[in-house]
């Protein structure tokens, strides 16, 4: 019995002494799709860096998977602490509406980043997840322009491409075809060729790049859309010994793609901005704070990475960090 | 009630207080975790962690699928089997729900749940059938057999949904996942019927001695003229429908089927089931002891988040509790003077 005594006495002390001072600064909350993944490790240094200057007390709390089934709870007990506004990466858009309505119900304030609920267009009046006050996230579409424009500059205007990508209906990945197309159109020369979907499997991606290939031997770059996708068609181009003729532009630059710049698997990666989308996350929930109107759309850039920059500090910065 | 509470707890008595403190133990660290928070929130953030409604019905809401996934469990454990199918037959079970809602809603909400609710179960009934008759007619393992069940739950969900998730717009749905009674989340209400009617099943009805007596000895059990072969079917069948129950839950909580909504579920679930003094050599454990697992992995993930741990820590503690539950399992028998028969 002592002994319980004491060591409870010993916790309440303990937890006196860590946080006493955490009490009267405004609180924002920060919930990724997941916390073992470079992206939104990075995205947290950004928020992070923000709270800092702007002397805000920062939770970051998250689960293991892309899971709404492992998010919600973590979203909940996050509720319970009543932050004034919580950033949040939801893992679906029409299963963390209703959980988000509630968090919102109890008082605290929403913002998604990254990902987003319903249409992704908040405070229009329309549809059930209309009540975010904003989404702070890399554009798309901008991101896939971006991408087409590299990728037919690298080819030099002429020859057939296609996009590697996930599967159809997730929003971002969409986009970034939708965005790549579309900057194709400005050459008259290039011919793209239909999407392969991998479900995001890169030995089918590899796969598929060689099956296209045998029917069109003068294809001359991929477009993949995430990861997996670009080093699943890098592989195939690599197996089939046309490194450097087939030209390989991907999405999203975790440490390993500066190897594979390097190394030529990848020709070009388009790397997003995770950590301004931290930063700017929180700069938008201290707006809230204070009263002010916020935007309810907030886009972040895009760096293009190639062999020629690759060891630029100010392009190495942009690599997601672990 | 008798001859189940014994085979439960076979202790010997040697030791009485140290027997007490074996039998408690769960109880006793549910409690201790609770004061633990409760002390830290309130140093620390000068608030309360039990003294407030929205988080109890959270604890519950978190704690409610693992629980549904561990009660099925609980008996499959208790007969010496496993099922490590559960998390997708419980995805399974939510798409398909959604599947069918998603073509009734527009002729009758009303209707469109009541056809769900009983899509759900039976389409949970059927891996559940074909689980038990492998693992008791054909004799396969059941470790293996309910991991091709799993492969073959998530790959038919998967293709029932498209390989997305399933939204379905009723209004009467939502109310199922979100509306409360008295106070009590629905889901909440839902899973506490299920907890009583499979507490009464396993420790008040003959069929539940038998659960006992196949988990303890099964050659026993089959000479004394119990027909295991049936009554195995029928725990994997349990064990498949309270899947279903959960599949259904979800559907309602989030207005969509996702297949991979039990994926995480399943390891938490047999942890419950251990925590609560299952042992998985079969033959003792209590639905109220996986009912306490399943409140304390619920408030020990709950309150890692509320206090603010760093998300790798909270792993590393239910980890460890795991552990240290199998370590007072194992020392049971010693402290106790019980011995395990070997099969």
């Amino acid at each position: 019995m002592h002994k319980i005594a004491l060591a409870l006495a010993g916790i309440t002390a303990l937890a006196a002494a860590g946080a006493a001072s955490a009490q009267d600064k405004p609180t924002v909350a920060l919930i990724p799709g997941l916390t073992t993944d470079a992206f939104y490790i990075t995205m947290h240094k950004g928020a992070q860096a923000a709270a800092d200057e702007l002397g805000i007390e920062l939770i970051y709390q998250g689960g293991p998977e892309f899971n709404p089934t492992v998010q919600v709870p973590v979203l909940q007990a996050v509720t319970a602490r009543q932050p004034d506004v919580i950033l949040i990466a939801p893992t679906d858009k029409q299963q963390l509406i209703a959980p988000l309505r509630q968090a919102h119900d109890a008082g605290v304030q929403i913002i998604t980043v990254d990902t987003f609920i319903d249409d992704g267009k908040y405070q229009d009046g329309e549809g059930e997840g209309d009540f975010p006050l904003s989404y702070v996230a890399s554009d798309n579409v901008q991101g896939g322009r971006m991408a087409g424009e590299a990728l037919a500059k690298a080819v030099g205007g002429e020859g057939k491409v296609y996009v590697s990508n996930v599967k159809p209906g997730i929003s971002t990945t969409d986009q970034r075809e939708e965005g790549f197309k579309e900057a194709m159109q400005a050459f008259p020369g290039i011919e793209v060729l239909e999407t392969q979907f991998n479900d995001d499997d890169a030995n089918k991606a590899a796969a598929q790049l060689q099956a296209v290939f045998a029917r069109n031997p003068d294809l001359v770059g991929v477009f993949g859309a995430n990861l997996f996708s670009a080093i699943g068609a890098a592989d195939g181009v690599k197996a089939l010994g046309k490194s450097g003729e087939i030209r390989v532009v991907a999405f999203d630059t975790p440490t390993r793609i500066v190897d594979d710049i390097k190394s030529g698997l990848i020709d070009m990666a388009i790397a997003q901005h995770p950590y301004d989308i931290g930063y700017e996350g929180v700069k938008a929930a201290a707006a809230v704070i204070d009263g002010q109107q916020i935007e309810p759309s907030i886009g972040t850039g895009f760096t293009v990475m190639d062999a020629s920059n690759i060891d630029q500090p100010e392009v190495r910065e942009r690599i997601y960090s672990e | 009630m008798a001859a189940a509470a014994r085979v439960a707890d076979d202790e010997g008595g040697q030791h009485p207080a140290l027997a007490f403190l074996i039998r408690a133990w769960p109880w006793l660290f549910l409690i201790g975790l609770c004061v633990f928070f409760e002390s830290w929130s309130r140093a620390s953030y000068g608030v309360t962690f039990l003294g407030n409604t929205f988080n109890l019905q959270s604890i519950a809401l978190f704690a409610a699928f693992p629980l549904l996934l561990g009660l099925g469990q609980t008996f499959v454990i208790i007969a010496g089997g496993i099922d490590l199918s559960v998390g997708f037959v419980m995805g399974l079970a939510a798409v398909v729900m959604a599947r069918v809602m998603q073509y009734t809603t527009p002729v009758d909400p009303a209707l469109a749940l009541a056809l769900g609710i009983l899509a759900a179960i039976a389409i949970a009934m059927v891996p559940g059938w074909i689980n038990g008759t492998l693992i008791s007619r054909l004799r396969v393992p059941p470790f293996i057999g309910t991991l091709g069940m799993f492969g073959v739950a998530r790959g038919a969900g998967f293709l029932i949904a498209g390989g997305t998730t399933v939204p379905v717009n009723n209004p009467w749905l939502f109310a199922m996942g979100n509306e409360r009674l008295f106070g009590v989340p629905i889901p909440v209400a839902i899973t506490l019927l299920v907890v009583v009617a499979m507490h009464w099943t396993l420790a008040q009805s003959k069929f539940g001695q038998y659960t006992y007596a196949i988990g303890g000895n099964r050659i026993a059990a089959v000479r004394s003229g119990i027909n295991v072969r049936r009554h195995t079917l029928l725990l994997y069948m349990i064990s498949a429908g309270c899947a279903g129950i959960a599949g259904m839950i979800y559907t309602a909580r989030f207005s969509a089927g996702a297949a991979q909504a039990g994926e995480p579920i399943l390891l938490d679930s047999i942890a419950a089931v251990v925590i609560g003094g299952a042992s998985l050599f079969g033959g003792s454990g209590t639905i109220l002891g996986t009912l306490i697992g399943a409140l304390i992995i619920a408030v020990i993930q709950f309150g890692l988040v509320f206090i603010n741990v760093e998300p790798f820590w909270q792993f590393v503690a239910v980890g460890i509790v795991i552990i240290v539950s199998v370590l007072i399992d194992q020392s049971k028998g010693r402290l106790t003077g019980e011995r395990k028969d070997a099969e």
